[in-house]
């Protein structure tokens, strides 16, 4: 072999070309094989055709070296490519634990914004966006019903399964009509509930949630069981044995999971169960965000009655609607048809009823079940949208910040940059190393950011479920589909900081950044770079001024909530509920137990004194009435919060009395008897005929006997809006007047005294005029003043009611002040929330600031050296740096200002007595803002002008 | 060179004689063919076309390396040099190959039948 001319080096500049090599190769054999043959002395022409015959079929082979020649390539090209990857990875590995400080900062960061983000996409995925767990759920549809007017002579109750937009209660006998001829559907089912009963048979007697069911449900829906087996439609049969089936949850949480419950007999509100079944795991409830506890059938709701429920007969009464209806659509029929089809049917049944006329036009709708059944997260969804928000800004930053880092890295690693050139490194070669560094920062902090999403997770649902004291009932699982997409959202940040740089980087002069020292010099083609660094840190400042000033409006709604006076002491108060009627109490014998308890109670060691009412304050929920004032035209109502108390009550709650007196026990027996009476004639009233004679019995009722009317004390905000120029104490006031024909006995209320202004609801709501009346029936809440901490009273105030009756079971035990932080929990859950968030992007912020200094001191330590020898005044270099430090600051401030100004008031309705834009708070932030910018930049500042001007000078 | 002198070549064998061909230096694809044919004394003609998807084979492979390079008579031509792994690979096959002939020449070279015993 000859040595190649330099022109032949040429032939293959730009790489190989298999195809033209094998024609080249075969090309040589059939030449050299003619010359040979002419050297035998062939004539030339036979000589190539005899050289070609020899070979054989040349296209062939031509064609098989071009196949193998492409398969070689590629495998080539492959092994190259994960050689140089692997180089690559090792250099970057060395490099970055060169500067550990730098890869600790990104990854941290990068992983705070992954965590974060996945633990709150992952939450509100849960809340909002998980499927039912049912089977295809795609053809359910829940049944909605529409009238021009609300129907004559009904009762409603729902149970908060569907969203405001619909009505989803209908009555039993629609349901049954519906099942037995649904042609359009291949399953329809009812449900209804939970609904609070008295659960026992299984060690003490306690509350559980019921779900009412019908036969079909489970099998319609295909939710399975765990163990034994379903409710189905034998069980719909009133006089079947009733069966329950428990909820996987609470078979773990009440019976330990213990396999032998089935067939153990249980009694609800007194009425014996068989336990026949354990759902499947996992099925909570349709509506997302509901519990239950246990499933029972529909045929037992005329005998596991709620307290509320009348004398109705749930299960035959069309005017009461109640249940919820789920269909399945038969395979082939459009909802349109399937609407038109039971719309039929739901008119014929309430205009045959009278409930309504056709003129009302009584109609159905068929709503995909997801989008009817809202339930809870209609409350969770705006909270968590607000945090998202916050952590979507947080993730922002965070990747700018960690932009900003490996900028500023690559602004000082010029000169390496220039040095690998020069030593030959193509431009490719130097922007995949890099590219390799800012992928393996990405991925160690999603790393990190996998760790730190499941942790968040974990503490979101225990902060949750401390607030709500209960399970959560939504269940969060980091989701991946969240992981992968902020994962894909690092990457990218760091691909596209690796890679714009890069690409400027390698392309510098070589020559002159290896001559210079660029480094030293930032000018050019580093000015640039660096005033995109600092457009990363505005950035950054901006967005964090955004997430801080939302923060600082909710911490200020909690201080606001916090600061505002209840009109009660509500420290040292148990709290504690108790419903005899689950146990077959009549009031009489209800009212013998509260003064039995209250005085028990009261005797209690620790206890100062015990009230009991219908309700607690600041629990979230109220009642609310209307009352016509005497004198008033005629159908005229006010509208008024009401609270029913016992005896005590506003000493115990330490609520103050402005004129007139407190209830006395002659106000309880009258209120007692006027009770007692009217309660008689609404019986009266349910016996006749329907419509016939109500008001007439009633009217009879009326004027053969004379009922005292109800002594009532009012509050303040009452007395000053009604009784304005009048002492209130001894007026009356009557009760409501309407168009209903079916009114039973107006005994009206007479004014005995009035009380200091409380909060009823919760903090937030306004003072409403509200009158206090009488308990003389139904379930109670005790409130106990205490000495010292409430809690450790309630063993001794469980003993004091299982001595009293074992069947009671006392509920929702509490202090005032956990309940007050339970009704608020939500500002609570933002406020401590977006606070956390708000220093995470803040202290992200600084560290965008503080790296972008440092980097700049670091760059320019020659340059300040010499500025130093040359007799510059140390004030006037830290000066030199601070004020850029500074500058950048106020720039992200005003930015920052000006964008909070245009999204907090997005978050207006959460918060409370403080504007969208207050400007105490927009203040507040902002000062607090210079204060850690001017922290931030002053390190910096400072080690510039440590800088030994000889140790400098030499250091390059 | 008569036609009756051409012996087939056994499948691998050509695989072999290239590896072998190659020990001495290397050499492009028609002078491995001449090798062949002289060392051989006229004895093993390749077809020739057969000849090179055996070498692209036994490149890929790794067993050769290739380089362009100058003729004798200065044409561009492809030189193939034996790798370390081709001339492991060559010394495990000329061990097979012997064993192999010394196997064959001893059953055809028997002058009498195994004893009846050994059959079994």
């Amino acid at each position: 072999m000859k040595p190649t001319p330099i022109w032949r080096r040429l032939d293959r500049l730009f790489g190989s070309d298999r195809v033209s090599d094998v024609r080249d190769e075969l090309r040589f054999h059939i030449e050299a094989r003619t010359d040979d043959l002419i050297a035998q002395g062939w004539k030339p022409d036979a000589a190539r055709m005899e050289a070609e015959r020899g070979f054989g079929d040349l296209l062939a082979v031509q064609r098989i070296g071009e196949r193998l020649g492409g398969k070689m390539d590629r495998r080539k090209r492959m092994k190259d490519y994960w050689g140089d990857a692997a180089r690559d990875l090792r250099y970057a590995i060395r490099m970055l634990s060169r500067s550990p400080g730098f890869a600790l900062v990104a990854i941290v960061t990068l992983a705070l914004g992954i965590g974060a983000n996945t633990a709150i996409f992952s939450a509100i995925d849960a809340v909002l966006f998980r499927p039912l767990p049912v089977v295809d759920q795609q053809h359910l549809v829940i049944f909605s019903w529409s009238a021009r007017h609300d129907p004559k002579f009904w009762g409603q109750s729902d149970y908060g399964d569907c969203g405001e937009a619909y009505h989803c209660s209908v009555s039993v006998p629609f349901f049954q009509a519906l099942h037995a001829q649904n042609s359009a559907f291949s399953g329809v089912a009812a449900f209804a509930g939970p609904l609070e009963v008295d659960f026992s048979g299984n060690g003490p007697a306690s509350i559980a949630r019921g779900e009412y069911v019908s036969g079909d449900y489970f099998s319609m829906l295909g939710v399975k069981t765990l163990m034994g087996r379903a409710l189905g439609p034998a069980d719909d049969n009133p006089t079947a044995p009733a069966a329950i089936v428990l909820n996987d949850g609470y078979w773990r949480r009440a019976f330990g999971g213990d396999r032998s419950v089935l067939g153990r007999a249980v009694r609800l509100n007194g009425v014996e169960a068989v336990i026949v079944g354990v759902a499947q795991p996992g099925f909570k409830h349709l509506t997302p965000g509901k519990s239950l506890d246990f499933f029972m059938p529909l045929s037992l709701a005329n005998r596991v009655r709620s307290e509320w429920w009348g004398t109705k007969d749930r299960l035959a009464d069309p005017s009461t609607f109640w249940v919820v209806i789920v269909g399945r659509l038969k395979p082939g029929v459009s909802i349109a048809q399937a609407q038109a089809s039971s719309t039929a049917l739901f008119r014929s049944q309430v205009v045959g009823n009278s409930l309504f006329s056709e003129n009302d036009a009584p109609a159905l709708t068929l709503v995909p079940i997801q989008q009817a059944l809202s339930g809870e997260s209609g409350t969770i969804a705006p909270m968590l949208s607000v945090i998202m928000a916050a952590v979507g800004f947080v993730l922002l930053i965070a990747c700018a910040n960690v932009a900003g880092l490996i900028l500023a890295r690559s602004a000082r690693r010029q000169k390496e940059m220039a040095m690998r050139q020069a030593l030959g490194a193509g431009h490719a070669r130097i922007v995949r190393q890099l590219l390799t560094e800012s992928v393996l920062l990405s991925l160690a902090g999603g790393g990190l950011g996998i760790i730190f999403a499941w942790l968040g997770v974990r503490a979101m649902t225990k902060m949750v479920e401390s607030g709500f004291g209960e399970p959560f009932s939504f269940v969060i699982e980091p989701d991946m589909r969240v992981l992968a997409f902020t994962l894909a959202v690092t990457l990218v940040t760091g691909i596209l900081s690796g890679l714009a740089p890069t690409l400027r980087g390698s392309r510098s002069d070589l020559t002159r950044s290896l001559r210079e020292n660029v480094s030293s010099i930032p000018s050019g083609d580093g000015g640039q770079r660096i005033r995109f660094g600092d457009a990363l840190v505005v950035l950054q400042v901006a967005l964090s001024i955004v997430v801080l000033v939302g923060a600082g409006l909710l911490v200020r709604t909690l201080l606001n909530l916090q600061a505002i006076n209840p009109g009660f002491d509500t420290q040292n108060l148990l709290l504690f509920g108790i419903n005899p009627t689950m146990a077959g109490y009549k009031d009489q014998q209800m009212m013998h137990l509260y003064s039995e308890l209250q005085q028990r109670f009261a005797s209690l060691p620790g206890v100062v004194s015990a009230a009991y009412s219908d309700e607690t304050l600041l629990s979230g929920g109220y009642s609310a009435d209307e009352v016509h004032l005497d004198g008033a035209p005629p159908k005229t109502n006010v509208n008024t919060d009401v609270l029913t108390v016992g005896p005590n009550f506003f000493s115990a709650m330490r609520i103050p009395l402005l004129a007139g007196r407190a209830f006395n026990s002659a106000d309880f027996s009258s209120g007692e008897e006027t009770n007692a009476m009217v309660k008689a004639a609404d019986e009266a009233a349910a016996k006749a005929p329907a419509g016939s004679g109500a008001h007439v019995a009633a009217a009879q009722a009326k004027s053969s006997a004379p009922v005292a009317p109800v002594p009532v004390l009012i509050n303040e905000t009452f007395a000053h809006k009604f009784f304005a120029t009048q002492n209130p104490i001894g007026m009356h006031m009557g009760d409501a007047e309407n168009d209903d024909p079916r009114v039973g006995l107006q005994p009206g209320y007479r004014i005995v005294g009035v009380t200091g202004d409380t909060k009823y609801r919760d903090l937030k709501r306004g003072i409403r005029p509200t009158i206090y009346t009488p308990l003389v029936g139904g379930h109670a809440y005790f409130e106990l003043r205490t000495t010292g901490d409430p809690t450790a009273l309630v063993n001794a105030v469980r003993n004091v009611v299982v001595s009293a009756d074992s069947r009671l079971p006392i509920f929702d035990v509490r202090t005032q002040t956990e309940q007050i932080a339970r009704t608020h929990f939500q500002e609570r859950l933002l406020s401590r929330l977006s606070s956390f968030f708000a220093v995470v992007a803040t202290v992200l912020a600084c560290i965008g600031l503080y790296g972008l200094l440092s980097y700049e001191v670091a760059m320019r330590t020659r340059e300040l050296g010499i500025r130093m020898a040359l007799g510059a005044q140390k004030r006037h270099l830290m000066k030199l740096v601070f004020r850029h430090g500074m500058f950048l600051s106020l720039a992200g401030l005003a930015l920052g200002m000006g964008g909070a100004f245009a999204v907090t008031r997005f978050m207006a309705s959460m918060l409370f007595n403080v504007g969208a834009n207050d400007p105490a708070t927009f203040a507040a932030v902002a000062a607090l803002l210079v204060l850690v910018a001017m922290a931030a930049c002053g390190i910096p500042a400072l080690r510039a002008v440590r800088v030994d001007p000889l140790v400098a000078i030499r250091s390059e | 060179v008569s036609e009756f002198s051409r012996l087939e070549f056994l499948r691998g064998t050509l695989d072999v004689l290239i590896l072998k061909a190659l020990v001495w230096g290397p050499l492009h694809g028609y002078a491995i063919t001449n090798l062949i044919r002289r060392q051989s004394d006229d004895a093993l003609v390749l077809e020739e076309g057969t000849l090179y998807p055996a070498l692209w084979r036994l490149e890929s492979k790794g067993l050769l390396a290739s380089e362009w390079g100058l003729s004798e008579n200065n044409r561009k031509a492809k030189f193939y040099s034996l790798t370390t792994a081709g001339r492991r690979h060559l010394r495990e096959e000329v061990k097979t190959w012997e064993a192999y002939a010394a196997a064959v020449a001893k059953v055809l070279g028997a002058t009498q039948p195994p004893l009846r015993e050994e059959l079994g």
